[in-house]
């Protein structure tokens, strides 16, 4: 099992360096034209755009399951979490279609209709009258007050769904807290996520209202000539992710992500999953004036290689049975309580898919930047819970302050263009779905 | 070694009782040590013998002045005296090595792990001229400074060091209360108050031996001293245990407790400035131990308050908290013989609260030569035991 | 701020034990001990005193003197405040003693606030006790097993030396924007406890690097006498002003005087072989 996951990245890679093969080819033709330019711009002024050769790049909404999840993460993400309004069936119906309707457009990009003049736009142009695609994604999820609110929907909440409590180390501000709805919203560019969100605050006004989002972004690195894949940079400058399941098997992510049919999950959940989210705020100062040494033993791996102390690559795999007593890779080291690689935390495994965020300044002065942790797991209790019970009071714990976050119910995707998110969960509550005025 | 007894007053029971028990356990020492004497000498020739000679004659040492590189050296005492010894290496006030209790005519060996420097030792009686001991730089020396696990020992002498502080505090206490009653001629109440002082040294004896000047004063046995009890040189505690209960008076005491305040007071300071390591601890402990185990169970060393069970009890606490502030480390290192010790102190600690009355513990008259030797044989195994302790986590 | 487990000791000074190559040759380990020993006294002397304060502290809280227990709040945290990276090392009695209501989802209104914060919001915002004698049998009970849990502790030399930096880190992260005292605006007792605790570590090992680094200590001198003199500006009584008194010019030396503190005394550990 353990080996599964050190040797991940086949398919993912393969299927990035198709995306990334097109998109090169994309980018030389922009590059030419740029060049071909009027006398008046020529190449090279102070505000002309960065150049992207990526904006077409496209992931498909249709399917058992939503992207965003196990799709290899852009640039830049975003989680907006929103309290619904929308209260009956036929209210819940037109906020899950419209949701439906806008993330397939703004997936698939596209030219939003023109109106007149008098009228305010459509859209609000911050991409151009013509839409790109740019890599987007947003992933719907519903909180556990989207069910415990809804009377009709009380009985059909997701087994494990719960309201995210305190852990020790918390302290959880209100306002950045929980949500009936959380959409991710990711793609290549911070951009495309603000144009996607405002879209859809734009077309839903009545039915939901933003309580909080937060932003974050992780690095692009140069392509290595060998082609392998590195994870990328946190903000405490170690690689985050090399211990993560490799989202391309899908055998593999059946296991870890997906609700499957015939469990004890309801059965218009199967394709569904949990999804953790938690920002944590990293005290950058005090980390950065840390001994190097002691901040590799408080998170369990070298910095610069992102390897565990026995090995020589961060995809090597500590062999924790060698060293009992720790004296190697220190017992309470975050990735050694994160994941003990022995057989009983096999089933506390997720994929992780965080960003890094940066905020602005704190009251003292300081930077108040960190992880928006997003974690997807087929059962919130052993998977993020488990996790978070067992690194409570780790060291890093003094560098680190959860602030904000949630737990919530990813949906099964939309099939087809006949099917729409959520369709399962009403058909399951016995609401004629069809007979509904939208 | 059969003198102590010349100097308790007659009258009291058990008084009379200990002077017939002390001098059975004397003889007994005596006539074992002597068949050992005569052993050695036929069959180990000092020529062949392994170790660096040194012949304590009546006024000198032989040879006066020795050069050894640093680290272990082994010395062979011989006492060519007619009285009993100590053999000490002293860095300048500091006592790094010592031999106690040498008998006339015999040897004994002492191993010292010394660092290069300049040291004295102590030839004969304590008033005797010194000889010189000069230690050179070795490889093994310098391998010792490059030693990179001593820093975890700092955490666990640091306490140690803060016990002292405190016991040190303590002790200085008990001292001044003492003090006032003697001033004030008041003895029973300076009877009462004499123990009260010995617990918290008892308890830092293993370090507060280390500083030769000052245990000189504050407690030399008159065992050790030329005019024993009428020597000018027996002073401090036993001096004032002397009157106390020997001479049942507090006449001549005063000048001798201001005398001790200031003794202790001034181990206090040093005390908080003593620079600790690990094998300092494990070999002072062990010296201790040994030192309790082969001449003060035997013997006993209260010679007229009595009270040395008590003061027994406190030794081992003392070498016990030592031995338990490193124990994090050390059996890390050495589970084996960390878990040794902890077993023999619990067995030492069992038979002296079984040698508990319901009033606390008998005079030491009491105690039969038998249990004396049960105690000392038990307390031997702890010694030797600790004894073990630096070589096992690598700090020889 | 009550993030490190007590668990987590033992590793580090295990770890510790790999030493470092930057040590200043001088310094033997072993010259860490007399320093390590008389901080534990010094920490021992606050816990005593804190003790000695939180009791009449809680008892004027209990007898409904709100005047008095007003008066008796600053300073009796300066006790706590001044040995804070060692108070800190047992997380559980942190919490309860010394969280904050934004460590707390409900804020003031959670049940888990509790400690001289939740008396201070008590004091300072209802003006009045009502209701705090729980709390107050809580924070005095806490305090008295804090003292007798470090009476016990052997003291990681690392979180001793590293303490002169993790007090300036508290200050800086979360004491200069006056958040800390919110209540009592009392910020500036917390202050001078913060400082004269890191400087007190300072001073211990300052004869183990003076001569091997002397420019070093006195720049952190320099830096400790600037916060010195700032906060002198603002002594009223035995005590000082209220933190809204702080100018903003103070304020940005102060804080600058604290991030620089921070910078260098994060680098003492390593100088002294404590990596």
């Amino acid at each position: 099992m353990t080996q599964d996951i050190g040797k991940k990245r086949g398919i993912l890679t393969d299927r990035r360096r198709l995306l990334f093969g097109l998109g090169a080819a994309g980018g030389a033709m922009a590059a030419g034209l740029g060049a071909a330019r009027a006398d008046d711009r020529t190449a090279g002024q102070v505000t002309d755009a960065p150049v992207s050769d990526r904006t077409q790049q496209r992931q498909p909404f249709y399917g058992r399951h939503q992207a965003g999840i196990v799709t290899p993460r852009p640039e830049h993400g975003m989680i907006a979490s929103f309290d619904v309004l929308a209260t009956s069936p036929a209210e819940v119906k037109r906020l899950f279609k419209t949701l439906t309707d806008r993330i397939a457009f703004l997936m698939q990009g596209g030219t939003p209709p023109a109106l007149d003049p008098g009228l305010p736009p459509a859209d609000s142009g911050i991409l151009g009258p013509v839409i790109p695609p740019d890599n987007l994604t947003i992933t719907v999820s519903l909180g556990s007050s989207f069910f415990e609110q809804r009377d009709w929907l009380a009985d059909h909440k997701p087994l494990r769904l719960v309201r995210m409590t305190r852990f020790p180390n918390d302290a959880l501000e209100a306002a950045r807290c929980h949500g009936d709805l959380s959409l991710q919203i990711s793609s290549n560019s911070q951009d495309t996520n603000i144009h996607a969100l405002r879209d859809i605050l734009k077309n839903l006004p009545d039915l939901m209202v933003l309580r909080w989002k937060q932003e974050g972004s992780v690095p692009a690195l140069p392509a290595k000539p060998d082609g392998t894949r590195e994870s990328a940079r946190n903000f405490l400058g170690f690689r985050d992710g090399s211990a993560n399941p490799d989202g391309g098997n899908a055998p593999l992510m059946d296991r870890i992500v997906w609700i499957q049919e015939g469990g004890r999950e309801p059965g218009w959940a199967a394709g569904g999953t949990y999804q953790a989210v938690r920002i944590i705020r990293n005290f950058v100062e005090r980390w950065d004036r840390t001994p190097l040494g002691e901040q590799e033993r408080i998170i369990g791996r070298m910095k610069a290689t992102g390897a565990p102390f026995d090995g020589r690559t961060e995809d090597d795999v500590p062999d924790y049975a060698a060293d009992p007593a720790g004296m190697v890779t220190p017992l309470d080291a975050h990735i050694r309580l994160a994941n003990p690689r022995v057989a009983e935390t096999q089933a506390n495994l997720m994929l992780r898919r965080p960003f890094n965020y940066s905020n602005g300044v704190t009251k003292s002065g300081q930077l108040e930047q960190g992880l928006l942790f997003i974690a997807y797991q087929a059962d919130l209790e052993k998977g993020f819970i488990a996790v978070q019970t067992r690194l409570s009071g780790e060291p890093l714990e003094e560098y680190i302050k959860p602030i904000g976050g949630g737990y919530f119910f990813t949906l099964p995707g939309p099939v087809d263009k006949a099917d729409f998110l959520g369709r399962t969960l009403l058909e399951a509550a016995g609401q004629a779905v069809s007979g509904l005025k939208p | 070694m059969t003198q102590p007894t010349a100097h308790i007053p007659n009258g009291l029971p058990s008084q009379g009782r200990m002077r017939l028990a002390v001098a059975g356990a004397a003889i007994l020492a005596i006539a074992g040590l002597a068949a050992f004497y005569y052993a050695s000498r036929k069959v180990q020739p000092i020529a062949a013998a392994s170790g660096l000679l040194v012949t304590i004659n009546d006024e000198t040492c032989v040879p006066g002045e020795l050069t050894v590189p640093a680290g272990r050296n082994t010395f062979r005492i011989v006492n060519a005296t007619n009285r009993a010894v100590e053999w000490e290496i002293i860095d300048g006030v500091m006592v790094l090595e010592e031999r106690e209790n040498i008998l006339p005519g015999f040897t004994q060996t002492v191993t010292a792990k010394l660092p290069a420097g300049e040291f004295e030792i102590t030839c004969g009686l304590l008033n005797h001229p010194r000889g010189k001991l000069h230690v050179t730089p070795s490889a093994e020396s310098a391998a010792d400074a490059a030693r990179p696990a001593l820093i975890a020992f700092v955490g666990p002498l640091a306490e140690y060091q803060v016990y002292l502080a405190l016991q040190g505090n303590a002790l200085l206490r008990a001292v001044q209360a003492l003090d006032a009653a003697i001033q004030a001629g008041d003895l029973a109440q300076a009877r009462a108050l004499y123990a009260d002082t010995r617990r918290p040294y008892k308890l830092i004896e293993p370090m507060a031996e280390s500083f030769a000047d000052l245990d000189h004063a504050i407690a030399p046995v008159a065992d050790y001293l030329e005019q024993r009890e009428a020597d000018p040189a027996f002073t401090g505690f036993h001096r004032l245990e002397y009157g106390l209960f020997a001479k049942n008076s507090t006449d001549g005491l005063a000048p001798v407790s201001t005398k001790l305040v200031a003794d202790v007071t001034a181990l206090k300071e040093r005390l908080r400035n003593l620079k600790l390591s690990p094998e300092r601890m494990n070999s002072g402990g062990a010296r201790l131990i040994a030192a309790l185990a082969e001449t003060r169970i035997p013997a006993g060393e209260e010679h007229y308050a009595q009270t040395d069970l008590a003061e027994f009890e406190a030794n081992l606490a003392g070498v016990t908290r030592m031995m338990r502030l490193m124990q994090p480390v050390t059996s890390k290192a050495a589970p084996a013989i960390v878990a040794e010790i902890e077993a023999k102190t619990v067995s030492v600690e069992a038979a002296l609260a079984a040698m508990k009355g319901p009033d606390g513990y008998p005079p030491y008259g009491e105690v039969s030569a038998e249990s004396r030797r049960g105690l000392s044989q038990k307390m031997q195994t702890l010694a030797g035991a600790i004894g073990k302790l630096n070589a096992a986590v690598g700090l020889e | 701020m009550h993030f490190r487990r007590y668990f987590s000791l033992s590793a580090f000074a295990l770890a510790a034990a790999a030493g470092s190559g930057l040590a200043l040759a001088a310094v033997s380990p072993l010259d860490l001990v007399k320093p390590v020993a008389d901080y534990k006294i010094y920490v021992s002397e606050k816990l005593e005193t804190l003790l000695t304060d939180t009791k009449a502290f809680t008892s004027a809280v209990k007898a409904g003197d709100v005047a008095k227990a007003k008066a008796l709040f600053a300073p009796t945290r300066m006790s706590y405040e001044a040995i804070e990276p060692i108070a800190e090392l047992f997380s559980d009695l942190d919490a309860s003693i010394d969280s904050r209501a934004d460590d707390h989802e409900k804020a003031e209104k959670d049940p888990g606030f509790t400690g001289f914060h939740r008396i201070e919001f008590q004091l300072f915002s209802e003006n009045s006790t009502e209701g705090m004698a729980p709390f107050a049998d809580k924070l005095l009970a806490d305090v008295t097993e804090l003292n007798k849990r470090i009476t016990d502790l052997t003291l990681p030399p690392e979180k001793v030396v590293g303490g002169a930096a993790a007090l300036m880190e508290e200050v800086a992260a979360t004491k200069i924007s006056g958040e800390e005292d919110r209540y009592s605006h009392t910020d500036l007792w917390d202050f001078k406890a913060n400082f004269d605790g890191s400087k007190k570590i300072f001073d211990l090992v300052r004869p183990l690097i003076e001569s091997g680094d002397g420019a070093f200590v006195t720049k952190v001198a320099g830096n400790f006498t600037t916060v010195d003199t700032t906060l002198a500006k603002y002594k009223s009584g035995s005590g000082y002003e209220l933190y809204d008194k702080l100018s903003e010019d103070d304020r940005k030396v102060l804080a600058a005087a604290v991030n620089t503190l921070a910078e260098d005394l994060s680098t003492l550990r390593g100088k002294l072989g404590l990596n």
